[in-house]
């Protein structure tokens, strides 16, 4: 009850926010993009008052807002927000995109990476590494380009390591790669083994402390379809969390680039810049914001691209089977795969389903927080404020405030049909979220290089045992896609970000999962962030432990 | 042992009856002088025959009254199950196999119609300390993660060959059948792993559904799974599928698990019969005393049922993407009881009325009576003929499945095939109705769980 009253004032101190930022009683002020820039703004790129270090707002419990979830232990990334189970409707459209995301569809393949979204998206979380390198990649897959970023010309811009065999009911083994195996054009395997070697390095901090990292040496064996192009790069990306993407598909495109600062006007070392992509179904070049280089601009369009790369199922989006042009054994398959449906693997309302159910999952609330009395435990208050005078907001952008946001293209959902019209998602719509991004893509430093190896680490030139191994520097992965270079990365989101090990003990951080642990994970950071981890690395112990704090407690 | 719970349970079950007697709202004996004695104001008329002292909190009792008696009915009908099972696996004969799944479908009775307690903050799905889970999962999940438990033959379609993400399956691997392995393994890789519960006994008794050509692919016929008899032979003629290493030991080991995840079953569901106990039962008590927030729990867990878990995903899903594996009951072919007894719970809770295994009607104050006696005459019949109509709708199945039809051939006909569609446009009818009712009696549930807990305030 006392908290009831509680929410219902934090409603209304927002609902002021809103109505007084900038100053104006009659409209929202515009945030300001084009320089020059006022020296002390005084509303941030949402229009509100700048959060401050040393102020924590009450509302910042409520991570996703409307959407926030009460939920701390393993089924917190894959919970229903109040509002949904409220309407009976919604509720059934969450249960129903559940059961597809957590299910096998039929008309996989032929050439994929997993047949269950669940399976990569652990518990609606982060995927995991395998155990050794005799276990295939099953939550982490392998971007493919050459140096300009263009596809490769025969496994095109995603290796798939399983056939469709491997998940008929019988051995995951049974379609994993043969060198040359998919070669002679009815006979098809996974295009190539990939697997994942690590080299400890060690550091220490200026208080004598060391620490210790992984650093990465992947390698590619099991070519099926011959060799890859000569400039070939690579890029080993781990199975994001899928919770809250709908909040962040719901911010305002002007407020993000508002964030903008591509020649570092503000002399912060940070600079930040937009990945513009083509929305798909619209034709139109807007922001992106999904996938570890923003990708792709919507919910839908990146579900619909994993369908297509990860599990070679067909939709109307991408109605392509994972065959590329030269790959002769794989349409030989893909000709004899059966369809359910007339035209594609997945029907829009499916497709909707997911889209609808992959929006509207919750946002763990942060923990830490005493709620009946508005107290925060004191090493995360701490903490917050170690974090922002560390500058880690300029590209963990705290605040931003969701626009209205649109109901699916695809229709408005019912049992029986879809029908035109879809109407906005409320719960999505004019919230307040603490998501920790700014979805800008930042520099992060390092480079790479691939070399032809045995696996006694001799150069080679070609044949089985010739393996492709790459070696990087930081966190580059040198593979330019879109707007984004091979240094480039998409700033993640943080929220829930303490919860990741309770949802899957067996999950680690970073885009390729590198670190073992949030601490790690700042470490790796260079580039635009070496300022901010030099920072960070800095503070004494007890400092830095309370910043960690603070970073586990979202 | 045995026979002291079940003493136990009965004793309780008596005193539940009682207080049903105790609880309705009229006892027949207000006097001359009305209720309040010589002082009191005269009552309203009562309507159309039905007593207009009704209260919501008379609702409420009947209500988890006869949440004991299904839930208590569930765990009979497990135990039975768990009895039948121990006959089959010490005497692996053709009359105990079938007296096994006789007793498989028999358990599914009752538990059918406990599931309107579900999606309420029950003891069903919440954990010990009040965060949501429980044992749901453990006791009633699906898709089933056969391939994890036992061998699996082809492609069925939508099942995926999990049983190699980790190795090997409990089966056929060395581990020691226990519960405390199979409660390690339920959901370890994630949703997909359910090793527990019923629909794990139900794989184990009946098999992959493979339809006649035994390809798993083919076209869908009127037989259940294919599971031999030589599954379970205590011999050299044990079978374990084609192709793979089978000793006697394999059956051996089969029949463990048939015997450990009964008595996990049981486990569960007795956790979930006592916390409705009256008296004792701790959800009992919050839930009698739970006032208007418990009043929009039965609604809830009434249209998230309708609507989202038997409309949405049970059947809707099962037609659309026209797959064995999203079929509730798969294996057994089973699933038209599961879709009957569901939407039966549904009007069990509206109706307060539940025949009980033996026969017995636990009854009481019913929410229909409360809108009559709240003015709301006019809804109370809406919804009263909404949930007929889909109870009538779901009957059609329930009869095409028992003359040779099941749910699986029926969803595979048409993609709008018009006995299926009926139930689902039914069910989407009656949670409209509910969701009138809610507001009429204005119990919107609102905020209420906004300060992270599931227990009710």
């Amino acid at each position: 009850m006392k908290f009831l009253l509680n929410i219902i004032l934090v409603g209304f101190c927002l609902g002021n926010l809103i109505a007084c930022g900038g100053g104006s009683t009659t409209k929202i002020v515009e945030p300001v993009i084009k320089p020059p820039v006022p020296p002390q703004p005084v509303v941030d790129h949402s229009g509100l008052t700048p959060l401050t270090g040393d102020t924590i707002l009450p509302e910042e419990y409520l991570t996703g807002g409307a959407a926030t979830v009460f939920v701390d232990n393993k089924d917190a990334f894959g919970s229903r927000p109040r509002m949904i189970t409220d309407n009976f409707k919604h509720d059934g459209f969450f249960t129903a995109g559940d059961h597809l995301f957590r299910t096998k569809h039929t008309d996989i393949g032929p050439l994929l990476n997993n047949p269950v979204c669940q399976n990569c998206h652990i518990s609606d979380g982060r995927g995991q590494l395998p155990i050794s390198p005799e276990h295939p990649m099953l939550s982490m897959l392998f971007k493919l380009g050459d140096e300009t970023g263009a596809a490769d010309p025969i496994y095109g811009n995603q290796l798939q390591p399983f056939a469709v065999q491997s998940f008929d009911g019988g051995d995951i083994s049974a379609g994993l790669a043969v060198y040359d195996g998919s070669i002679n054009g009815d006979e098809l395997v996974g295009e190539a083994y990939p697997y994942v070697e690590y080299k400890t390095i060690t550091g220490e901090y200026p208080d004598g402390n060391s620490f210790e990292l992984r650093a990465p040496i992947y390698k590619i064996r099991d070519l099926s379809f011959g060799p890859f192009t000569e400039q070939i790069r690579f890029s080993p990306r781990l199975a994001p969390g899928v919770y809250g993407a709908g909040l962040l598909g719901a911010i305002p495109i002007k407020n993000l680039l508002a964030l903008v600062d591509e020649n570092d006007a503000d002399g912060d070392g940070v600079s930040g810049r937009a990945s513009m992509v083509t929305d798909v179904i619209s034709g139109e070049t807007v922001l992106g914001r999904f996938a570890y280089k923003a990708q792709n601009p919507t919910v839908l369009q990146q579900i619909s691209a994993a369908y297509q790369g990860d599990m070679g199922i067909t939709t109307s989006v991408f109605t392509a089977e994972p065959c590329e042009k030269n790959q002769e054994s794989c349409h030989f398959v893909a000709e004899r795969e059966i369809k359910t449906d007339a035209s594609t693997d997945v029907s829009d309302k499916e497709l909707a389903l997911v889209e609808f159910y992959s929006r509207v999952l919750g946002v763990p609330a942060r923990r830490g927080y005493d709620a009946t009395n508005n107290v925060w435990h004191e090493d995360i208050s701490k903490g917050r404020e170690l974090f922002f005078a560390a500058n880690c907001i300029g590209c963990h952008t705290p605040r931003h405030i969701t626009g209205e946001a649109a109901g699916s293209v695809l229709g408005e959902l019912t049992l029986l049909s879809l029908e035109p019209n879809a109407q906005p998602i409320e719960l999505l719509s004019n919230q307040e979220i603490f998501p920790y991004t700014d979805l800008l893509l930042h520099d992060m430093g390092g480079s790479c290089s691939i070399t032809r190896e045995t696996a006694d680490e001799q150069l080679c030139s070609d044949g089985a045992e010739c393996l492709y191994v790459q070696r990087c520097q930081g966190l580059a992965d040198d593979l330019i896609q879109g707007d984004a270079s091979g240094t480039e990365w998409k700033t993640p989101a943080l929220w829930g970000i303490g919860l990741v090990q309770t949802v899957n003990p067996n999950s680690t951080f970073l885009h390729d999962g590198r670190a073992r642990t949030i601490e790690e994970a700042v470490l790796w950071h260079e580039g635009e962030a070496l300022t901010s981890k030099n920072n960070f690395m800095k503070l004494s112990e007890s400092e830095r432990l309370q910043l960690l704090a603070f970073v586990e407690s979202l | 042992m045995k026979f002291n719970s079940i003493t136990k349970i009965t004793a309780a079950l008596i005193v539940a009856c009682t207080l049903t007697a105790c609880g309705g709202a009229d006892d027949g004996d207000d006097g001359a002088q009305g209720i309040a004695g010589v002082n009191g104001a005269p009552g309203a008329n009562g309507i159309n025959g039905v007593s207009s002292f009704v209260t919501r909190d008379d609702v409420l009792k009947t209500n988890a009254n006869i949440a004991y008696a299904a839930y208590s009915d569930s765990l009979f009908a497990a135990i039975s199950l768990r009895d039948s099972i121990n006959i089959f696996v010490a005497s692996p004969t053709e009359a105990n196999f079938s007296a096994a799944k006789q007793s498989w479908l028999a358990s599914r009775e009752p538990y059918g119609q406990t599931e309107v307690y579900r999606f309420r903050g029950g003891p069903i799905d919440t954990n010990a300390d009040g965060s949501e889970g429980g044992v749901e999962g453990a006791v009633n999940a699906w898709p089933l993660g056969e391939a994890v438990i036992d061998y699996v033959a082809g492609q069925v379609d939508g099942d995926d060959g999990a049983a190699t993400l980790v190795g090997t399956n409990v089966i056929n691997s060395t581990e020691t059948i226990d519960q405390a392995l199979l409660e390690s393994l339920f959901e370890k890789n994630g949703d997909a792993d359910v090793t527990t519960g019923y629909h794990a006994i139900e794989f184990l008794l009946w098999g992959q559904d493979l339809n006649a050509d035994l390809s798993g692919a083919g076209v869908r016929d009127n037989t259940p799974g294919q599971r031999p008899l030589t599954d379970y032979a205590l011999s050299a003629d044990c079978t374990s599928g084609t192709g793979n290493v089978t000793t006697p030991n394999t059956c051996v080991r089969r029949g463990q698990y048939l015997q450990v995840v009964a008595d996990v079953l049981i486990k569960d569901l007795t956790t979930v019969v006592e916390a409705w106990e009256p008296q004792a039962g701790e959800h009992y008590q919050k839930f009698v005393e739970g006032g208007d927030v418990s009043l929009g729990r039965i609604l809830e867990g009434m249209g998230r049922l309708s609507y989202g878990e038997l409309g949405s995903e049970r059947i809707n899903i099962a037609l659309i993407n026209n797959s064995q594996e999203d079929e509730h009951s798969c294996f057994s072919d089973n699933t038209h009881r599961d879709i009957f007894l569901n939407a039966k719970g549904v009007q069990n809770t509206f109706n307060a009325s539940y025949t009980r295994i033996n026969g017995e009607i636990v009854d009481g104050a019913s929410i229909h009576d409360l809108l009559v006696a709240e003015g709301h005459h006019v809804l109370a019949n809406q919804l009263r003929g909404s949930l007929e109509n889909t109870m009538a709708a779901a009957t059609v199945i329930d009869t095409k499945a028992k003359s040779g039809i099941p749910f699986d051939v029926l969803t595979a006909t048409d993609i709008e095939q018009p006995n299926v569609v009926a139930v689902i446009a039914g069910l989407v009818a009656q949670t409209d109705d509910i969701e009138l009712v809610r507001d009429a009696l204005n119990v919107n549930t609102g905020d209420l769980r906004q300060d992270g807990s599931t227990d009710i305030e």
